[in-house]
């Protein structure tokens, strides 16, 4: 969508110049990624129970239209997990820990809000920035493991999952302040670290949609203006040529990886300050040792996105839409789990959409083209 | 001494499966592709395993036909699996690690999404017995029988024969042979008429198998039967990569790193049954922490001479040379 | 009519962008030497390449003995008796060489190996040509004019009778050259009939029978060998007349700028050190070659040079400071400028735009940043200059993706950003690998330039021809030590190679009093 609104620089609305630009070129695999997805997903619906097929199919498509606040509420983590494995993957990094850092950062963000007295209007403020912290604790080991010990990053941020996950649960289980052992849940959040509600009835929705996109922007100028994000980029396509600059790639790597950490925690901080639609409570947290998922659809939305911190914002949203659909089609009798097998079909048909494009570009062209690519061939000869 | 027996009994049924996930890993990596979607392939195993156990456990069939019958399900079902990732990582050169993550994430989601339709549970429970008191004649055998032929299960046995069959397949045939080139410097295999293509396929297919396989052979030995979306193999899969790593991509050395692994988890849970540890008055969760923290200790200590295969990671691309 | 064991006719292969074969025709006899001569990119390798089965002609046929033949992959020239040496060794370095040799065509019994027959072949054939190999030595302990001969007997192993050497004698000393070409003499005796892919005339004119000529992708003709000279040689291959000689005035070296002292440095492959005492001093107004065989040590002794890797002892001083535990900016900044041996691996960021690529060494000074954030306009401006001066040529400006540059405008965008950075020393290693002869001329005028300029030039070759002609001062390296120092104009390429390959050496005593 953005990167049509971006071809107005040039002068003449010219079609041949939008397919060129890569923007346009990440834009359309994604769409075509998704697209198999839905397909994928709706020949499940299919098989499961062909009469409500078509039913079940709509409400996924469609049905979070209805509830735009809870996409926007549901969109806020996954778009911080996004925007966590996005940036390190523009290092060349593959933090497939964000999911611990989640965990970290929803504990750290929870630790703050019910042990530390604080006034109103600052106490939710650094709960947030507890769970940054928290996120970036748990991001900068893989990091360190990274640059100095030269342990691969994703195996380093796998175990980091199941340590976090088990340290986090233990630690909520242990504190009676947290934890209601009768409902396995941690209490409400008290209202002064609570996120403020931005006021859309029956729905979650809060401030912290606004800081998450206001994030991805700081982000985005930082990866394409900066001397930073010069580096960062420079290490991620080859990291041989940028040490041969003098760039200081170990520092570099860990830093990335404390900084997506830091993303992903906010992530976790964001979902569990957040008020939810009943007044005076907040979302809880239920220890039951499972990995956090919206680490791993960060995966997802950061794939959708091409790692673009903009892109990673729309694609936040969709994926957040969709799971909303999911849940209702419920309605008529699926199992919202069948949306999370959808994500995972994305994911699938992301790592390889931009080849099976360009080869189903070829073959079109082959065609349908030969003029055209004999005219390109002697254009470049005459180079 | 009977604790010894007993976290030894224990142990095996542990170590198989991170034995055989590991070959699979090495099989798949000496090939030259990461297979870090063991995790997911397990689980895909484990269940089809179990709807097998399921659908004929009321049956006078015995239980070591079933067994061995569900092995090879599982294997099947791996082995499909698999074949998606050979897909997008060999013939449409995708990045690996994208795609195994892919594989993973799909099965617990999956799994619950067919449970909660057709059994409205999170998974399928099985309750046919697998367990083995004693192993006729070799159970007699003083202290070894007690150790490695009493209360234990098939599996045990069965995952020793396919190391056997892993080692031999890797050094001492054509097959191994073209496997291991594959994955060390493909251009190589390529000019000599090898196709990497299919070598790697093969690769893949292999972990898929193995990792099937062993997802079931968790089930079975390590949750008695149960398959479920919400724990699924419990990062056995990743642990099972870690295994690999430390048994340097060499069979027998794998075996080790398995056992290693093992005895740590089964130590973490029977705390309760060691007086020892128990008076320590330890939180268990750090016991249940123990195999990932080790895990990250030793890839810390021996990354640094670590010896991958070259050429693992990186798509082959027959124009590139 | 002649007999032709291998005809190759009217051969077109395409590749995206380039014709790198344009209606080729190639005909071999049986048992010749037939020389393939040709620049970096003439399509010499694509032509073979076709001939072995990896790429498939677009248009043209292919006959053995008069027979039109299907070559689709490597085992169907296998099939047909056409083996290769590839330039770059097709090994597996952790295998040992039998495993190598038999590869792809294995005895084997149910497809169990049976390796002892297969080493008693190998024996056989090593003797035979006096290959002298091991066969159960890894690839990765053997030298490599020793993996060039498990090459060799890769295609005796499979009983190939057309023999391709794909520019084999780049990677070898000149006594190891010699051993080769004599080889491969006796090869043809033996009936054998050999492809020799070369740009290099004097092995031509020393072995070949023919010689055909390729340039730019064009078939250029065929020649005897007897019947025709180097000069006229080199005309067919380039289209005008190049100079061997580089033209440079006597040099006049003023103060010492690089200084190095007993440096040391550890080896990553074996217990030993890689660089051992090594002590020399390079002036203002000179180019200092360090010359010596593909791993001797050079790759090591560039790392510690530019900061890349430790030293284990010793110092070097640059412009009289110690720069011994200086990071890489710093010893940049210090004025040292640096060519990388491998521009896609270390000198480039292919996927960075050419703008990008020419302030790798200064986004960071304040011409280029302002609290952190990059001068884009600033950037563009520069750019644009660089490009303008040195004649970096690309398809979209400043904007293009390097990537889709030319092998030799990259390295003119390196050696652009490397020049016009403030510098007291330039280190240059093998600047012109795998560069056409324009580009080759172009680098090398520059390199004198530089000296010309005052500054001290490092070079670092592997090519015989470029440290006779460019440099004024050679230093041979020789398992990780200075074994000689030689003059240029007082020595040849016969006691080069000998000092190269270690067969004689300088006493460190006349070394260090020098220095």
């Amino acid at each position: 969508m953005k990167d049509k609104k971006g071809a107005p620089r040039k002068t003449k609305f010219d079609i041949k110049k939008i397919t060129q630009l890569q923007g346009y070129s990440s834009f359309t695999s994604a769409l075509m990624a998704i697209v198999l997805g839905l397909i994928f997903g709706f020949m499940v619906m299919l098989f499961a129970n062909p009469g409500s097929a078509l039913a079940g199919f709509r409400f996924v498509v469609l049905g979070g239209l209805g509830r735009i606040g809870d996409v926007f509420y549901f969109a806020t983590p996954i778009l911080m997990t996004g925007l966590a494995v996005g940036f390190a993957f523009k290092m060349g990094l593959f933090n497939i820990g964000a999911s611990g850092q989640y965990t970290m950062g929803l504990y750290f963000a929870l630790y703050v809000a019910f042990m530390w007295q604080l006034p109103n209007g600052i106490h939710w403020m650094v709960a947030i920035l507890a769970g940054m912290v928290g996120g970036m604790i748990w991001g900068f080991i893989p990091g360190f493991f990274k640059a100095f010990l030269n342990v691969n990053e994703v195996i380093t941020s796998i175990m980091f999952n199941y340590i976090g996950m088990y340290l986090v649960d233990m630690w909520i289980q242990s504190n009676a302040t947290i934890y209601v052992s009768s409902t396995t849940r941690t209490r409400y959040v008290p209202m002064s670290a609570q996120i403020p509600s931005l006021g859309i009835s029956g729905s979650n929705v809060n401030f912290g949609i606004v800081i998450g996109i206001l994030i991805a922007i700081i982000l985005y100028i930082v990866l394409q203006k900066t001397t930073f994000g010069y580096e960062l980029k420079a290490t991620g396509f080859n990291k041989h040529a940028s040490e041969y600059a003098g760039m200081k790639g170990k520092k570099n790597i860990v830093l990335a990886m404390a900084i997506s950490g830091g993303l992903a925690g906010l992530g976790g901080a964001f979902l569990i300050l957040a008020p939810s639609g009943i007044v005076g409570s907040s979302m809880t947290y239920e220890p039951i040792n499972i990995i956090a998922a919206n680490g791993f659809n960060g995966i997802a939305v950061s794939l959708l996105g091409h790692s673009h911190p903009l892109g990673i914002i729309f694609s936040a949203v969709f994926i957040s839409h969709i799971q909303r659909g999911g849940t209702l089609t419920s309605l008529v009798g699926y199992k919202p789990e069948i949306i999370d097998v959808v994500i995972a079909v994305i994911i699938y048909f992301s790592a390889f959409a931009m080849i099976m494009k360009s080869s189903a570009g070829k073959f079109i062209k082959s065609k349908f083209g030969k003029k055209e690519n004999k005219e390109n061939k002697v254009a470049k000869e005459a180079e | 001494m009977d604790i010894v027996y007993y976290l030894v009994q224990n142990m095996l049924p542990v170590a198989i499966p991170l034995l055989l996930v590991a070959l699979g890993g090495m099989f798949s990596e000496r090939s030259g592709v990461i297979n870090i979607g063991l995790e997911g392939i397990m689980l895909f195993g484990a269940y089809f395993g179990a709807l097998f156990v399921y659908n004929v456990q009321g049956t006078s069939m015995g239980p070591q036909t079933i067994l061995l019958l569900g092995m090879l399900i599982a294997g099947i079902a791996g082995f499909l699996y698999s074949l998606l990732l050979s897909f997008a990582a060999v013939s449409m050169k995708a990045n690996q690690v994208i795609s195994g993550t892919a594989l993973n994430m799909m099965i617990p989601a999956a799994v619950l999404l067919f449970s909660k339709m057709f059994f409205n549970s999170d998974g399928i429970t099985t309750n046919k017995n697998f367990y083995i008191r004693e192993i006729p004649i070799l159970g007699d055998i003083p202290v070894i029988g007690q150790l490695f032929f009493q209360r234990t299960y098939l599996t045990v046995i069965i995952g020793f024969v396919f190391l056997a069959i892993a080692t031999i397949v890797l050094y001492k045939t054509r097959f191994g042979l073209r496997l291991r080139a594959c994955g060390e410097h493909p251009h190589a295999a390529d000019s000599v008429g090898i196709n990497v293509y299919k070598m790697r396929y093969a690769g893949v297919s292999i972990s898929g198998v193995l990792a099937g396989i062993g997802g079931y052979f968790y089930s079975v030995g390590v949750m008695d039967g149960n398959v479920n979306g919400h724990t699924g193999v419990a990062g056995f899969g990743f642990l099972a990569l870690a295994v690999m790593i430390f048994g340097q991509w060499k069979p027998i050395r794998i075996m080790f790193a398995a056992l290693f692994f093992a005895f740590l988890r089964t130590l973490a849970y029977s705390v309760s049954l060691i007086p020892f540890l128990f008076n320590l008055g330890i939180n268990q969760t750090y016991y249940k922490m123990l195999p990932y923290l080790a895990t990250m200790l030793v890839l810390a200590l021996t990354s640094k001479k670590s010896r991958a295969p070259k050429a693992e990671g990186i798509p082959y691309d027959k124009s590139q040379r | 009519m002649e007999n032709y064991i291998v005809e190759m006719l009217n051969i077109t292969k395409e590749f995206p962008g380039i014709i790198a074969n344009d209606d080729i025709t190639l005909k071999l006899k049986k048992g010749e030497i037939h020389a393939l001569l040709g620049e970096n990119g003439a399509g010499k390798s694509t032509l073979m390449s076709v001939l072995f089965g990896l790429y498939q002609a677009e248009k043209g046929i292919i006959k053995m003995n008069g027979k039109e033949v299907k070559i689709n992959n490597p085992n169907d020239a296998n099939a047909l008796g056409i083996g290769m040496v590839h330039q770059h060794f097709k090994l597996v370095e952790v295998f040992t060489v039998l495993e190598n040799i038999i590869l792809g065509v294995e005895p084997n019994k149910m497809g169990f190996l049976q390796e002892s027959e297969a080493k008693e072949k190998v024996l056989y054939l090593s003797e035979k040509y006096g290959l002298k190999v091991n066969p159960d030595a890894l690839i990765e302990d053997i030298s490599v004019g020793m993996q060039q001969r498990v090459e060799i007997l890769k295609m005796l192993y499979r009983d190939n009778e057309i023999l391709i050497f794909d520019e084999p004698t780049a990677v070898l000393t000149p006594q190891e050259i010699k051993e080769l070409l004599k080889i491969m003499k006796d090869l043809a005796n033996e009936g054998k009939s050999i492809l020799f892919i070369t740009h290099k005339l004097n092995e031509i004119m020393e072995v070949s029978d023919r010689c055909t000529v390729l340039r730019k992708g064009k078939y250029m003709g065929t020649v005897d060998v007897k019947d025709t000279t180097k000069e006229e040689l080199s005309r067919m291959m380039v289209g005008r007349d190049i100079t061997f000689t580089v033209e440079k005035e006597e040099a006049k070296p003023k103060d010492v700028v690089l200084s190095i002292k007993n440096m040391t440095v550890a080896s990553k492959i074996h217990k030993n050190n890689a660089i051992r005492d090594v002590s020399f001093d390079v002036r203002a107004g000179e180019i200092v070659c360090l010359a010596g065989i593909d791993g001797n040590g050079q790759t090591e002794f560039v790392h510690a040079l530019t900061g890349l890797e430790k030293l284990v002892s010793g110092s070097i001083k640059l412009c009289g400071k110690d720069i011994s535990r200086s990071s890489i900016r710093q010893r940049s900044m210090g004025g040292m400028s640096h060519i990388p041996e491998d521009r896609h691996k270390h000198g480039l960021v292919l996927d960075y735009t050419l703008e990008e690529n020419l302030v790798l060494q200064r986004y960071w000074q304040k011409q280029f940043q302002n609290n952190g954030f990059i001068k884009f306009g600033e950037v563009r401006k520069y750019a644009e200059d660089l490009i303008e001066r040195f004649d970096i040529r690309s398809g979209q400006g400043p904007e293009t993706i390097t990537r889709s540059m030319s092998g030799g405008n990259q390295q003119k965008a390196i050696i652009a950003r490397e020049i016009d950075k403030e510098h007291e020393l330039l280190v240059a290693v093998q600047p012109t690998r795998g560069l056409d002869v324009g580009a080759i001329e172009y680098i090398h005028k520059q390199l004198v330039d530089r000296r010309d300029a005052g500054k001290a030039v490092l070079l670092i070759s592997l090519e015989l021809d470029e440290v006779m002609n460019v440099s004024d001062r050679i230093l041979v390296i020789y398992e990780g030590e200075i074994v000689g120092e030689l003059n240029p104009k007082e020595t040849n390429v016969q006691e080069l190679g000998l000092y190269m390959s270690g067969a004689k050496r300088n006493t460190s005593k006349e070394i260090k009093n020098e220095g």
